[in-house]
């Protein structure tokens, strides 16, 4: 489970889907909650949730597209969930996008962003140089104080980026939560996953009727 | 027995334990796991050799350019060197590669169909962020020449006998095949630039991006599910019931793998294997089934393989190949998950047996109990046997010797130790 902006999301979606999740609900700083039909969730951050189920420590988990695209790891990728929707998108400030004259005049673009793989792939495809700063938090920040040329994040309404004067200039790839397998879980206790996919996937048609 | 133990830090020069590091990904194998693992591959050895599967052995060394042939794209993590001529060589990044390459230069003579098995290390760099080690051991077989569902049912069988002989209680074994998919692509007419899309979702076990792209592509309704969906089908022969219903044309590519099927379920296969449409792994090297065998306790496959029947011919010789490579060391941690505890090791330390109970010593071992021996007098005896794990210390007594037992911590004299430790056993 990703704690976080996906958390609510992701208890409804699963109730709806006839998971136990109240043990969820209780509100304590516990880390693994066990429902009473045996059931384990784990929580962390989402960008651990990959490397949980990749491991085997976790058979299946609900993580963004985001992190997937990031880390590729070697799990199955069996649903579009659809909530938690929002994009991966390159901004700079405000006015004229500086972004052709830096990489005229200088060769290279400088970059802040959580996710350097995706960075340097986008600005790779599309054959320009870049140079990564990799920051862990309020990415926004470093163009205002010149750490940075622009940025690559993930936009969800676009209000941080305007209320800090920056402008979405590429849009990446669009981002919703997955839920993702571990390749052994996957064929071991494949009935029970076929199952839980199937009633999420009727969920996900219920929530987008 | 619990207790705390107090590692002992080295206090030496700092330069000489930095000689403990090694290469990313390399790692030393100590004697316990070194003993352990033995017996696996031994297991998977006999397996092996019960079905006729005769040992081959490669080079660690061969010429990168020709793997390349072979290798679609496999050489990347490959460690390169050069010969003496300044010829690029390789570490073997795999072993399918060279014994496909073995067969078809060095059996050229052979009547077919042909079984052959290896063990050994290949090697491939690490990637950066990954705890995959950059030697991996593998045990497998191949028979080449027999292009039937048969010879399919028989790799199945063994691979799953072999890991069962190693002593994995919690096995499946998923089975798929790329013709079956590559008919229902046909049969549909879906256009290649699709299909190359599909393709690459496959491999990245996407399952979103493959319903996305076959969304492209516009058929009827049934067929438009059955489409969206086939990676995600599997169970049994209703699975393949169901794509010739809807796709004619895949009848024969299902037909062979319902065959499959049965000669399975007659050898008492049919709860371990699981028909598994998701497991396409790359499509320009197998030709039909495609196999992964999974263990509780292992985060990824113990065991791929399947078969390719184009292989051979990028060697010259074209002969159709189904085979399998199982990965050691996974193995061997889903087979001793959750062990904590470790029985004795069936031995001796006899305190003397280096010098004054030699005569002894060599009695004790030709009744095939193990002796390990330290020159009379040394006090080193019962801490020996407890760093290595021996179940028994003796110790010259009135013309025999005092044997201390670990297991109940009793203690006897014995006049004919050869005798009275085998009836412990």
């Amino acid at each position: 489970m990703p704690l976080g902006a996906l958390y609510p999301d992701a208890i409804s979606l699963l109730e709806l889907a006839g998971v136990d999740v109240s043990p969820l609900r209780d509100g304590s700083r516990k880390l693994i909650f066990t429902a009473p039909d045996g059931t384990v969730f784990i929580t962390t951050r989402p960008s651990d949730v990959p490397t949980y189920v990749e491991a085997g420590s976790a058979d299946i988990g609900i993580v963004g597209r985001d992190v997937i695209n990031e880390r590729h790891p070697d799990v199955y990728e069996l649903l579009d969930l659809q909530f938690g929707a929002c994009r991966m998108a390159y901004a700079t400030k405000d006015g004229v996008d500086p972004t052709p004259e830096i990489i005229a005049r200088l060769g290279v673009v400088r970059v802040a962003t959580k996710y350097p793989a995706v960075a340097e792939a986008h600005f790779l495809a599309t054959g320009r140089q870049v140079e990564l700063v990799k920051v862990n938090g309020s990415v926004e920040l470093g163009p205002l104080v010149g750490l940075a040329d622009g940025i690559v994040d993930l936009v969800a309404t676009g209000r941080t980026l305007r209320e800090n004067g920056l402008v979405e200039r590429e849009h990446i790839f669009d981002s919703s939560a997955r839920l993702i397998a571990n390749r052994v879980s996957h064929k071991l206790r494949a009935e029970e996953i076929d199952a839980l996919t199937a009633r999420l996937a009727q969920a996900v048609a219920a929530e987008s009727r | 027995m619990h207790s705390v133990h107090t590692l002992n830090v080295s206090q030496t020069d700092p330069e000489m334990s930095a000689v403990g590091a090694l290469p990313s990904g390399a790692r030393d194998v100590l004697p316990i796991e070194a003993a352990e693992l033995r017996a696996v591959e031994d297991a998977l050895r006999g397996t092996f050799s019960r079905y006729g599967y005769r040992e081959v052995r490669t080079p660690v060394i061969e010429f990168a350019h020709h793997l390349e042939r072979a290798e679609s794209g496999g050489l990347d993590r490959a460690y390169r060197l050069f010969d003496e001529s300044g010829r690029v060589l390789v570490l073997r990044p795999d072993m399918t590669i060279p014994v496909a390459r073995v067969i078809a230069t060095r059996f050229v003579d052979h009547p077919g169909p042909i079984r052959v098995a290896y063990t050994g290390p290949s090697f491939r760099a690490p990637q950066p962020g990954t705890p995959v080690a950059s030697e991996v051991r593998n045990a497998g077989a191949e028979l080449v020449g027999a292009d039937g569902p048969e010879a399919d049912a028989e790799i199945v069988l063994v691979l799953w006998e072999a890991l069962r002989a190693a002593g994995l209680s919690e096995a499946r074994i998923g089975i798929g095949d790329v013709s079956v998919t590559a008919a229902v692509l046909e049969g549909l007419r879906v256009p290649d630039q699709i299909r190359e899309r599909l393709s690459r979702a496959a491999e990245a076990r996407d399952f979103v991006a493959w319903r996305t792209e076959a969304a492209q592509f516009v058929c009827p309704e049934p067929q438009a599910e059955l489409l969206a969906g086939l990676p995600a089908m599997r169970g049994h022969a209703e699975v393949l019931s169901r794509i010739s219903d809807l796709v004619p044309s895949a009848g024969a590519a299902c037909a062979r793998m319902t065959r499959l099927l049965e000669l399975l379920t007659q050898e008492g296969l049919h709860d371990a294997v699981l028909v598994d449409l998701g497991i396409l792994r790359d499509w320009k090297y197998y030709s039909g089934l495609v196999i992964e065998a999974y263990a509780s306790g292992a985060a990824l496959p113990v065991a791929q393989g399947g078969r390719y029947d184009g292989l051979a011919s990028r060697f010259g010789i074209s002969r159709p190949a189904v085979g399998f490579s199982i990965e050691l060391e996974p193995l061997h941690r889903a087979i001793t998950q959750g062990s904590t505890s470790r029985d004795f090791a069936f031995g001796i330390v006899v305190v003397g047996g280096l010098d004054e109970q030699l005569a002894l010593s060599a009695r004790i071992r030709a009744a095939g109990i193990t002796v390990i021996g330290l020159v009379a007098g040394d006090a080193r005896g019962e801490a020996l046997a407890e760093a290595e794990g021996w179940r028994f210390v003796g110790v010259p007594d009135s013309g025999g010797l005092r044997i201390l037992d670990r297991v109940d911590g009793t203690s006897f004299v014995s006049a004919r130790p050869e005798e009275d430790l085998s009836s412990r056993r």
